[in-house]
């Protein structure tokens, strides 16, 4: 029962034989496949079904989901609560009519745990109770309604689980905890994790993919208090939290491949400051750490939040955690992201509770509708330069910078604010904004404050904040083709303008010596030099004040956000050549990170790049990826290496980042295309080196020690 | 050839991110120039102080360029591209304009002043532990430079690691050991005669030198490379416990396997590959010699 590590190191072993059998079973698909052999429950003998509301005919998918959907006891586990539905596991609402899942289900949301564990469900109830009183009579109702047939059914599964569990021994302990929770507030660790767990497998069952947050914040008191009775040890503690973390990857069947089968946006935070400062690290987040390091469990892709004043041990715990690779922890410069939040406009005890959306964007977990909007900005600057009523001739760096951030303006008016918000609420001849009818979305409204009180669904305003963000993509490559642009044409001209895009039309074709130039004679975006890092905060400068411009439209606060999430794939084959030597097709930088092949300084230089623009202005994040060989992080060098760039990250005032520890698999790549792997370093023996300077025997060695490590 | 500026430091590369040439994260400035010729040498582009012309035929493309702009003819070859080293003055005008970086000086005169801007770039990431490392080369064949340069660092509070043959003007030592946190000192080989016969030149200097740090307070850490038939005989191991026995201040001992790799510069240089496997030494010989250690109550890194 070998749990895998990039690295070879053998992983610790805290846990018991029992509990660690569980998870291999769990991370082996056992109860993933399980999950996909009942997929969802049907409505087709539903009377009237045709007749009904969409609201309605929700609200008896839920119904019926709760009665039908399968439950799962497993041997041993120590937490009770299962999504069983395969459908879920697809994005949907799991319940059929006529064969096609009735609706699509929520993701990009943490929602609000914290009222679930202190308060409990019956709160959520007596809200809504009073909600209807309020909303009787008006067109809000029906939403209302909703909510309150959503907590019914809620009780209907738990009580399902009640009648399974009660009459067997071995699970005394979990019937116990759920006679309290989760509809009451959680009054211990164990009852803590239960209910936790249980809420958010509901969430899960009817098809939607919460974050759970600051999973350490939220539970570290009941621990530390159960831990000052002696109720409870740190080993008995680690097991029942354990469980958590394995029933978490009751969804893993390795079918699915495309973005990787285990991404339902389960995110967890780890660390930095509560709404008073005061850090929140506790028992609590050592436990996290002890069972990723153990099981190397990426399902709950896990970020820690860094400070100046973030513990030396608390980075050396993550640092090693990191080294066993999988990339299964990243981290926030927490002061960095607060600032931006205050600057945005949150009080500051509310930007210290930021969480995420389940991936890296951040949010106030339980109290905001987030929706994101990916665009490639590479091939918004390549439009405008193949635009026919510019005066190529004459244009100076200046005009062309300006005539391309008019373009984006332009076009994000034109697709974001006219199009896409077009979906989400129409403006009346009172000029006043009115929410259309939206995907009935009740189980999720339950957990964000504002939705039951206003009547207003997650998707129709009803959270506290409303946050609508345009991504911007191929940030790297249109900072680098204005770079190029700067020197080829106007600094050095080697080549005029017009001649410059017949050439890009024509995909560099005959021009290889001013191809190869352009490539290798000046450094672009990740090697720390400012002349192109400034052009980088400048566009980025400019694309946050776009955005601002857009707010209050429809009650949206937009928020300004850079990523590609993989999107240079399927944006390949739409971009054109680009001024800085690459050909059409090819694929470009990911995320903040820079292009492929142009860095060429390290994972230092990355970072001092990647922090000098003001990412404080971008409210929704900017993410950095670095890649690290395991054999660059071994021993205590290493650990110190990985622990001075994180310190460097937050000294900068980088945003996010995600180390990632790489296997041999990646080196196999990097061994065929080498230009795209220059930054990757190895441990050659008493000193570092390039991997991609290596010769083919080295390379091969290397290669074959991380093969031998799996 | 031209001389080199006054003050400066002829340096072949300014390497960030390095986190195996002392603690934390490094800063490696690589001196050009070296007294040693060692036969197995890993960075031959260090051994001379002159500037010289590396090639990557892997990169060139064949465009001509540097034909056009070298005036003493030292680009030829009829169907691939050649340098005629004798005649190749390393004057940097076909690097200048090589569209792809097949051609590269290597050798570059900065001032202290100058590479301490670079090491100051990652003064976020050093922290307590990381810093800057003299490496080669022989840092201190350029003395005078080395030292101003570690003073510059000990002013800006940056942690200094110097990686030395031990082969150097001894008068330096008074001035340096106060202003180098760490000294990586290569311990090649402790027989003397074999010393001679693979670097050209005598240990008795180098054994002098480390004696003379040492009682002047440098912390060091012995590094010792391994090679399979010249070097890899029990009584070489015992000889490095006692070495490092009698250090006041040794912060430990690394033993480092000889590997093949070095060939790919030797050859952009246009010399032969000097990579020889069978140096490679077997992991029995590089166990006992930790063991031997060991048993002296070395602490082996």
């Amino acid at each position: 029962m070998e749990f895998y590590a990039i690295n070879g190191k053998k992983r610790p072993i805290r846990l018991s034989e029992e509990t660690r059998r569980f998870a291999y079973e769990s991370l082996n698909r056992k109860y993933g496949l399980e999950t996909l052999s009942h997929r969802a429950v049907d409505l087709d003998d539903v009377e009237g079904y045709e007749n009904l509301s969409m609201l309605e005919k929700y609200d008896v998918a839920i119904q019926t989901i709760v009665r039908e959907a399968p439950l799962r006891i497993c041997q041993g586990e120590r937490l009770s609560g299962a999504a069983t539905l395969g459908a879920a596991i697809r994005h949907g609402v799991p319940a059929r009519y006529q064969g096609e899942t009735i609706c699509s289900s929520v993701s990009h949301l943490t929602v609000d745990f914290e009222t679930v564990l202190k308060k409990g469900m019956l709160h959520i109830r007596k809200t809504a109770e009073r909600s209807l009183e309020k909303h009787r009579g008006t067109d809000r109702e029906p939403f209302v309604q909703s909510c309150l047939k959503c907590l019914d059914a809620f009780d209907i599964w738990h009580g399902r689980y009640l009648d399974a569990l009660r009459d067997r021994p071995e699970y005394r302990a979990n019937y116990q905890n759920l006679k309290n929770v989760p509809h009451k507030p959680a009054s211990n660790f164990y009852e803590a994790v239960q209910s936790l767990w249980f809420t958010f497998a509901f969430i899960r069952l009817c098809g939607n993919w919460p974050g759970i947050g600051r999973i350490d914040y939220l539970l570290g008191d009941y621990l530390k208090k159960d831990l000052a009775d002696g109720r409870l040890t740190l080993d008995e503690a680690r097991e029942i939290l354990a469980h958590f973390f394995i029933k978490g990857c009751e969804w893993i069947n390795g079918k699915y491949i495309d973005s990787g089968d285990a991404q339902h946006y389960q995110n967890i935070l780890l660390c930095g400051v509560d709404e008073n400062g005061n850090e929140v690290t506790n028992e609590v987040t050592y436990l996290v750490l002890d069972i990723l390091e153990e099981l190397g469990i990426s399902d709950f892709p896990t970020s820690v939040r860094l400070n100046r004043n973030t513990d030396e041990g608390v980075l050396h715990r993550v640092a090693d955690v990191m080294r066993y690779g999988g990339g299964i922890l990243a981290v926030y410069n927490e002061e960095l992201v607060i600032e931006a939040l205050v600057r945005d406009g949150y009080p500051l005890s509310e930007a210290r509770k930021f969480a995420n959306d389940g991936c890296w964007e951040v949010q106030i977990p339980g109290k905001t509708f987030f929706e994101y909007y990916p665009f490639d900005g590479l091939q918004i600057l390549q439009k405008a330069l193949q635009s026919e009523t510019t005066d190529w001739e004459n244009i100076d760096f200046e005009a062309l910078y300006r005539s391309f951030i008019a373009d984006l303006r332009e076009w994000c008016s034109e697709n974001i604010l006219k199009k896409r918000i077009a979906k989400f609420a129409t403006k009346n001849p009172s000029e006043e904004w009115k929410w259309n009818p939206q995907t009935p979305c009740s189980v999720v409204s339950l957990f964000e404050q504002g939705c039951v009180e206003k009547g207003l669904s997650y998707f129709e305003g009803g959270p506290v904040y409303n946050l609508f963000s345009p991504h911007i993509g191929g940030l790297a490559d249109i900072a680098n083709s204005l770079y190029a642009i700067q020197k080829l044409v106007y600094e050095e001209k080697k080549v005029t303008l017009p001649r410059l895009l017949e050439i890009l039309q024509s995909n560099w074709e005959g021009e290889e010596i001013l191809r190869q130039y352009a490539l290798h004679r000046y450094s672009y975006y990740g090697n720390d030099n400012d002349e192109v890092d400034l052009l980088v905060k400048r566009i980025l400068n400019d694309f946050s004040e776009i955005c601002a411009s857009f707010n209050q439209r429809c009650g949206y606060h937009f928020i300004a956000g850079v990523s590609t999430f993989g999107r240079q794939l399927e944006w390949a084959p739409h971009r054109t050549a680009t001024p800085y030597g690459k050909r059409a097709e090819e694929i470009l930088a990911a995320n903040c990170s820079p292009t492929p092949g142009t860095d060429t300084q390290g994972a230092t230089a990355i970072i001092r790049s990647y922090c000098k623009p003001e990412l404080v202005r971008l409210a929704s994040g900017a993410a950095l990826d670095i890649r690290l060989l395991p054999s660059s992080v071994e021993g205590e060098d290493g650990l110190q290496a990985l622990v001075g760039l994180m310190r460097g990250f937050v000294t900068l005032g980088g945003f996010f980042m995600q180390p990632d520890v790489a296997d041999a698999k990646i080196l196999r790549d990097a061994q065929e295309r080498p230009e795209e792997y220059q930054t990757l370093s190895v441990r050659v023996s008493g000193w570092n080196a390039r991997f991609v300077t290596l010769n083919k025997e080295w390379q091969e060695m290397v290669i074959a020690q991380n093969e031998h490590s799996t | 050839m031209s001389i080199q500026r006054k003050n400066t430091i002829k340096v072949t590369e300014i390497q960030r991110f390095c986190m195996h040439d002392g603690p934390g994260i490094r800063t490696t400035v690589f001196f050009k120039g070296c007294p040693l010729r060692c036969a197995w040498c890993h960075n031959p582009e260090t051994q001379r102080v002159e500037s010289e012309l590396l090639f990557d035929p892997k990169r060139c493309i064949g465009c001509g360029t540097c034909l056009d702009v070298c005036h003493n003819g030292a680009h030829g070859g009829k169907v691939t591209h050649e340098i005629i080293r004798s005649r190749c003055q390393g004057c940097g005008a076909c690097t200048d304009v090589c569209p792809t970086g097949a051609l590269e000086l290597c050798g570059k005169e900065m001032t202290p002043a100058e590479i301490l801007c670079e090491v100051e770039k990652d003064l976020a990431f050093y922290g307590a532990s990381g810093g800057i490392t003299l490496s080669g080369g022989e840092p201190f064949l350029q003395g005078e430079g080395a030292i101003s340069l570690l003073q510059l660092c000990k002013e800006r509070g940056i942690s200094t690691a110097v990686e030395t043959c031990g082969c150097f003007d001894a008068s330096l030592l008074a001035q340096a050991v106060p202003l180098t946190d760490l000294f990586l000192w290569d311990l090649k080989d402790t027989d003397s005669d074999r010393h001679t016969h693979c670097t050209g030149v005598s240990n008795k200097h180098i054994l002098k030198n480390l004696a003379l740090a040492d009682s002047l307070g440098a912390r060091i850490r012995l590094r010792c490379i391994l090679v399979n038939g010249v070097n890899t005989d029990p009584e070489h191991y015992r000889q490095i416990a006692l070495i490092a026995a009698s250090l006041a201040h040794l912060d430990g001992v690394e033993l480092i396997p000889y590997h093949a790799y070095g060939g790919s510069k030797a050859t952009l240089l246009g010399l032969a590959d000097n990579g020889r496997k069978e140096w490679i030494p077997t992991d029995g010989q590089m166990a006992q010699a930790k063991e031997t250690l060991r048993g002296h109550g070395i602490s082996v890194i």
